[in-house]
């Protein structure tokens, strides 16, 4: 699976890299923000699951179709997107190596867009087109 | 990577009961982890009594005390029997902690002794420490500097010096970083809690000046961002430092390079 073997001067050299040195305070950055953010907007979702609960989609409709709160949900589909690829991503690192981690986030690069993708398309369609 | 089982060679098996000291009243259950390579046979687990009212109290002078009275094939790191040197750093009843610090009757029942988790073992408690020692290595733990050495000493104000508390005294046992399940999965690739504890400990020397550098060298998605805050370093450490803590200053110290 591994397909470069570490050898103990590798180890203890301390210019060896192990993967992509310029992201990755970039990544433990953003995943802080989104997760901060998703706390923030976590007090929106709420508003909205206690508002639609034990209504019919009329009223699903009425509640997300409101730009306020539509629009608010579509960013925060984003966020939580990014921040779920991101997590995903330490996952994968952890517990697989070589090409069937590169399928693997690949994978959860493809899922994440999805989710994004069809999350906000839904909820321009309701705050837009109704 | 992770393993979620060892291969069936490495799985311990039950091993020999040997044979209760003749006249003791107070005895103490040890059960041991035995493996000898050269035997090429499965890890076994030895079962020994000892005699408590003729050894000390700590689990290395029960340690030794079979080795010197019962089994002289027990192989064991030991030296200065009083928390300093780190050799006796071992797994005991579950916890990664040094047997010579560690009281007998810390537990009731039997003490159960392995080496170190997750790393390759030499012989019985001795685990190979090289890739450990060769972390250590790649933090560059000296002090590095680009002006003039001065006519005397690099001097250090108190307060200066002060911030190297909690970090100086680790002792390089390992039992931090062979606490951590990170470690464990990627232990050639993340540094681990010991030597990123020694990285800070020389980030933050007000002596030392290659600050950026040093930290340019740990800017690695393995090296350092494999910390998850899983803390049982800090749980283990028999000096009671804080491994995760270091780390997180060290996180920060990035975080805080970026955004300036």
């Amino acid at each position: 699976m591994r397909e470069t073997v570490i050898t103990r001067d590798m180890v203890a050299n301390p210019k060896t890299a192990y993967g992509n040195k310029k992201a990755s305070t970039r990544h433990f950055i953003t995943q802080r923000l989104t997760g901060a953010i998703n706390i923030a907007f976590l007090v929106l979702l709420l508003f909205v699951v206690v508002r639609l609960a034990g209504q019919d989609r009329l009223d699903m409709v009425a509640v997300l179709g409101n730009g306020w709160i539509g629009l608010p949900l579509a960013v925060l589909l984003v966020i939580v997107a990014i921040h779920m690829r991101n997590g995903m991503r330490d996952v994968l690192e952890d517990y697989f190596a070589g090409s069937l981690y590169r399928l693997l986030m690949l994978l959860n690069t493809l899922f994440c867009i999805l989710v994004a993708v069809a999350g906000v398309a839904a909820l321009l369609k309701l705050v837009f087109w109704g | 990577m992770v393993e979620l089982m060892l291969p069936k060679a490495d799985r311990p098996v039950k091993g020999k009961t040997w044979p209760k000291p003749a006249n003791a009243s107070r005895l103490r259950e040890y059960h041991i982890y035995r493996y000898d390579p050269d035997q090429g046979a499965n890890p076994r687990i030895d079962t020994y009594f000892v005699d408590l009212d003729d050894c000390g109290p700590m689990i290395l002078d029960g340690l030794l005390w079979i080795k010197n009275k019962v089994d002289p094939t027990l192989t064991l790191r030991r030296s200065c029997r009083e928390g300093i040197c780190g050799s006796c750093s071992m797994n005991i009843n579950g916890l990664n902690t040094l047997a010579c610090t560690k009281g007998m009757d810390d537990s009731t029942g039997p003490i159960k002794i392995y080496p170190l988790p997750h790393m390759p073992v030499v012989k019985d408690l001795v685990p190979d420490l090289t890739t450990f020692y060769a972390q250590h290595r790649a933090i560059e733990p000296w002090l590095k500097t680009t002006s003039p050495t001065p006519d005397k000493e690099w001097t250090q104000s108190v307060p200066q010096r002060a911030k190297l508390d909690g970090l100086y005294e680790c002792i390089l046992c390992a039992c931090c970083s062979t606490s951590c399940p990170s470690y464990w999965w990627n232990g050639e690739k993340y540094l681990g809690p010991a030597a990123l504890l020694q990285a800070y400990r020389w980030l933050i020397d007000s002596r030392d000046e290659t600050t950026q550098e040093r930290l340019d060298d740990l800017e690695d998605p393995f090296k350092l961002y494999r910390c998850h805050t899983i803390m049982n370093c800090a749980k283990v450490c028999p000096k009671g430092l804080n491994p995760a803590k270091a780390i997180a200053e060290i996180k920060k110290m990035m975080v805080e390079r970026k955004a300036a």
